[in-house]
């Protein structure tokens, strides 16, 4: 008795205790205690007496955790924040804690987007065209920035100390006029470059980034006519990547994600004007059609229309950083970065001299470059307008061979496919029928392998290494046959065997109707 | 020794122990009725026995090569199909027969139905016969699943799915039937213990009872009473006429078997293997059961999601459950039938059954369009058309019932076609068109019986 008063006594004096843990806030930290600068904020109302911080804005507001709350408080108090419409727009972002802590510890971005402070060119808003200022001043913009998520903010670049005080010395490299920064582009990769080409800098951000780029730029045509030749129209960082809304290539919503590579690459290059004047190595004017023929290409289809992102870009043959016009000598390599097995059956081919004598660019000068159709069986053709007729006329019309070689691939090519269409429909009307198609299915499948292969192989131009692959799609073709009519030949069994079975039962059937007439008519009689 | 006399000693060596003569007795008195109608309705039972027969038979032999489970279902009905001797004549054998069974057993049902071969003192045939449709259906509904093939998985998992409607006991008798929440191999497991094990023995049994009942009353004498003429020994001219439909019946199974191995492809009757169920994959549009569930799945499909504060599909079955009984209580609601007179409204009872049964399987197999409709307007086509068909058949036979039978009282099948052509020809929704029509229909039989007993009553008084 003694034991259980006691214990009793203990859990009594343990309860506030208890009771206490029970109603310990959820979240260490100091308590938000609300400011009164940042509640008129908050309730201020317009003209037309509608609220300037609206409801949705409001309520996110409310919903964020004590110490986001108590940045907005700080912010307004510090003045960064200096009216109910630029505090409206902050909560408009929806921004959550981690982010919201970015904006709110930034006083360049605070100070910049407050438009009691900023003229038009220096102001972030929601909507810069509105607003009069650049396009790079979008507030969203700087908030997607991959610099700024990683915490890089705008002292990354423009120097300062975004905690402290407004006042600060730029970046060396940083120009002080601002017409010299933006009519002579010419300090923007080394500028990048202090950082992208700093080995210790990019390890402490994304260590598995290349830090070559200003080093391969420097070679490219784009470099070189700037640094060099002081070619203010030639492409810089800031051209491809953006400014503000830096994004890496991985992200599709980036200038340089695989997908929108033609279109950024497109913004110059299929812009007759910029080009003007832009010549190639030979000194012809450079063209403006290669983003219309690259979106007709098989490339561009792949890539663009299906989402093929195995699909070449423009920066898979001519670089990115180092851009530049394929070499004639190079093209063929390029190609053979995924076209291999065709480029080195070329390389052991009689074509490969001719091709070097001439000096025509392999691979490009039967298919073409930016606008790389799908190849077919047609091109093999020796009449008239087709490729290899049209080619062998001009610069090999002593050697018949050549033709009779080409009617070989291509009469071999187009049997082995019309064979495939064929035994295909076959098997499905054999499977309808209730056969076994599976070896037959299996053996098509074999053929159709053998077709692709022997559509590449064309690239020896060589009649006994095509007759080798070729000769396997015969085979299989063969096999194909043979298992056709053997089921062929069970469907006949099949139908045979129910007219025996059927001529029988009709027998059966016969007698017992005869032998029923029998019993009644003898029953009949009886009667 | 002659035949006839090893035959005769063997015969009187199991009469003394077994006393076979009464039997043998019995069997050469026994007569089926020649009467007023065909004798053909009289061998649609023996033509369905039949293809159950061929059901034991072919199903124990894919018995001896189909292995139930995740791995193995499909693949060795492929097996079956395609390496196995025969294998595809078997199955093909087996899946015609289960249709050609219930096709049957649906004109035996509904020919003892019109020809009121359930009155007394048939009453428990036709429940046992009614019994075995429903075991029929279970065969059917059990063994579809078992190829494990794409289409009966999502039929399965859909058909299952309406279950879960079944007031009060729906959910569980989901868990029950798929053995857990979704179709799974357990769900495979519990159908093929079911079509194996627990539906044939279930069929045996009814069908011993459901024959016995028959081998001792006999067949139903036409209603009108006997026609005067002997009736026919049902040994051996009855008996060899059943062999003979029989022999029949296996040439033209051989026939479809060989000719069509995968079905006719029509909805609801065909079984291409085609691809191995994927439970992770998304279901296709237009799946649809067996062509003999298609009169409930669209029934399902014309209720709203709610209705009467009940879920649509609840009471759908509710109204399904409710027709069911009143065709299971037949025997003891048709009263005049069961006094031997004759009974025009049941006759309607049964065309009005059949014009709303067509109406609802036309319709659910999409008749008129060529894919699976998906706009309103599509839908509205296809309610016409089966309308339309549905309507020129009902004319047909509304003039064979004129004609040739002498009938003359059409209320309710008249109230199923209104039905059916305010809900396909003028657009009414379905089930506010049935309303109406089985309202007319009841005022009308309402207003004749009154008719009649104040007819009668003055009479009485007499």
């Amino acid at each position: 008795m003694t034991a259980r008063a006691a214990i009793s006594a203990l859990l009594l004096c343990m309860l506030p205790v208890l009771v206490g843990a029970a109603e310990a806030p959820d979240e260490g930290g100091p308590e938000f205690v609300m400011t009164e600068a940042l509640q008129e904020m908050l309730d201020a109302r317009d003209d037309q007496d509608a609220p300037i911080v609206d409801e949705k804005g409001r309520s996110h507001f409310e919903g964020l955790p004590a110490h986001a709350k108590a940045l907005f408080a700080n912010a307004v108090d510090g003045e960064f924040i200096g009216s109910a419409d630029q505090l409206g727009v902050i909560l408009s972002l929806e921004l959550d804690s981690s982010r919201l802590e970015l904006v709110l510890t930034n006083n360049c971005l605070l100070c910049h987007s407050n438009p009691g402070y900023q003229d038009p060119p220096t102001l972030f808003s929601l909507d810069p065209v509105a607003a009069g200022s650049p396009p790079y001043m979008d507030l969203k913009l700087i908030l997607s920035d991959t610099h700024f998520r990683h915490n890089l903010s705008c002292a990354g670049c423009h120097g300062g100390d975004p905690t402290g005080e407004m006042d600060h010395d730029h970046p060396d490299e940083w120009p002080a006029e601002h017409d010299e920064r933006v009519d002579d582009p010419k300090w923007i990769p080394g500028f990048c470059a202090r950082c992208h080409s700093d080995v210790k800098v990019m390890g402490r951000f994304n260590p598995g980034m290349p830090t070559d780029q200003f080093d391969k730029y420097k070679e490219s045509h784009h470099g070189r006519a700037l640094l060099e030749e002081g070619n203010t129209r030639a492409a810089q960082c800031v051209s491809c990547h953006g400014v503000h809304g830096i994004q890496p290539a991985s992200n599709p919503a980036s200038s340089v994600n695989a997908k929108r590579v033609p279109e950024t690459c497109g913004k110059c290059h299929a812009d007759a004007k910029l080009m003007k004047d832009v010549t190639l190595d030979d000194g012809s004017p450079m063209p403006t059609d290669q983003l219309d023929e690259y979106r007709k290409s098989v490339h561009g289809r792949a890539l663009l229309e299906e989402g093929d992102t195995g699909a070449p870009a423009c920066n898979d043959c001519h670089g990115n950083h180092a851009a530049a016009p394929a070499e004639v000598s190079s093209v063929a390599q390029i190609c053979r970065t995924c076209h291999a097995r065709n480029g080195t059956l070329f390389d052991g081919s009689r074509h490969k001299e001719a091709f070097e004598k001439n000096e025509w660019p392999e691979c490009e000068q039967c298919h073409g470059n930016h606008a790389i159709d799908k190849t077919s069986d047609a091109m093999l053709a020796t009449t008239k307008g087709a490729l290899c007729a049209d080619c062998h006329d001009e610069h090999a019309s002593d050697n018949p061979e050549c033709k009779k070689t080409a009617a070989h691939f291509r009469d071999t090519i187009l049997g082995m496919a019309q064979a495939t269409k064929e035994y295909a429909s076959i098997s499905h009307g054999l499977a309808e029928r209730g056969l076994d198609v599976e070896p037959i299915d299996d053996e098509l499948r074999s053929l159709d392998d053998t077709l692709k292969l022997s559509r590449s192989t064309i690239h020896a131009f060589d009649r006994s290494d095509f007759d080798e692959v070729a000769a396997q799609g015969e085979e299989s073709a063969r096999k194909i046959r043979s298992l056709v009519n053997a089921a062929e030949e069970e469907y006949r069994e099949r139908r045979g065997g129910l007219l025996i079975a059927l001529a029988f039962m009709l027998l059966v059937v016969l007698a017992l109707w005869l032998k029923i007439r029998g019993i009644e008519r003898e029953q009949a009689g009886g009667d | 020794m002659s035949n006839g006399d090893t035959r005769g000693s063997l015969l009187r060596w199991l009469d003394e122990r077994y006393e076979l003569s009464p039997l043998l007795a019995y069997m050469r008195h026994k007569e089926v009725p020649v009467g007023a109608h065909p004798m053909v309705w009289y061998y649609l039972g023996g033509a369905t026995l039949f293809f159950f027969l061929v059901q034991v038979a072919t199903g124990v032999l894919l018995l001896m090569y189909y292995q139930p489970g995740e791995a193995t279902s499909y693949e060795s009905i492929r097996y079956i199909a395609t390496k196995v001797p025969f294998g595809w004549l078997v199955r093909a054998i087996h899946c015609w027969s289960a249709h050609l069974m219930i096709v049957s057993l649906v004109i035996h049902m509904f020919s003892t139905m019109l020809l009121k071969a359930y009155r007394p003192p048939r009453e428990l045939t036709w429940l046992t016969g009614f019994a075995l449709f429903g075991i029929a259906l279970g065969f059917g509904f059990s063994g579809y699943l078992l190829p494990w093939n794409e289409l009966s998985f999502f039929a399965t998992s859909v058909g299952t799915d309406s279950v879960k409607s079944v007031p009060v006991i729906g959910h569980w008798l989901l868990l029950v039937m798929r053995g857990g929440e979704d179709v799974t191999i357990h769900t495979l497991y519990r159908f093929f213990a079911a079509h194996v094990v627990i539906l044939p023995v279930a069929c045996f049994a009814l069908v011993g009872v459901h024959l016995l009942f028959i081998q001792r009353q006999g067949m139903a004498p036409p209603l009108h009473g006997a026609s005067g003429r002997k009736g026919m020994p049902f040994f051996p001219n009855f008996a060899l006429r059943d062999l003979l439909l029989w022999l029949v019946c296996l040439t033209g199974l051989a026939s479809l078997a060989v000719l069509l191995p995968y079905g006719p492809s029509l909805p609801g009757m065909e079984w291409e293997l085609g691809a191995k169920a994927d439970p992770l994959a998304p279901a296709y549009p237009g799946i649809k059961p067996e062509w003999y569930f298609l009169w409930i799945y669209q029934l399902l499909k014309e209720f709203p999601p709610h209705l009467f504060g009940l879920e649509g599909p609840e009471l759908c079955l509710l109204v399904v459950g409710l027709l069911m009984g009143f065709w299971a209580m037949i025997p003891w609601l048709d009263r005049s039938a069961r006094r031997n007179r004759p009974s025009p409204a049941f006759t309607d009872v049964g065309f009005a059954a059949i014009y709303f049964l067509t109406f609802l399987t036309l319709k659910a197999a999409d008749l008129g369009v060529a894919v699976v409709p998906t706009t309103p307007e599509e839908t509205a086509v296809v309610a016409k058309v089966c309308a339309a068909v549905t309507i020129a058949l009902a004319a047909g036979a509304t003039m064979l019932r004129v004609g040739l039978y002498d009938h003359d009282w059409f209320v309710l099948s008249t109230a199923a076609l209104v039905h059916v052509a305010l809900h396909g020809l003028l657009g009414w929704d379905y089930l506010e068109a049935g309303a109406a029509c089985a309202a007319a229909a009841a005022l009308i039989v309402a207003a004749g019986a009154l008719r009649r007993s104040s007819s009668s009553s003055p009479g009485a008084s007499s």
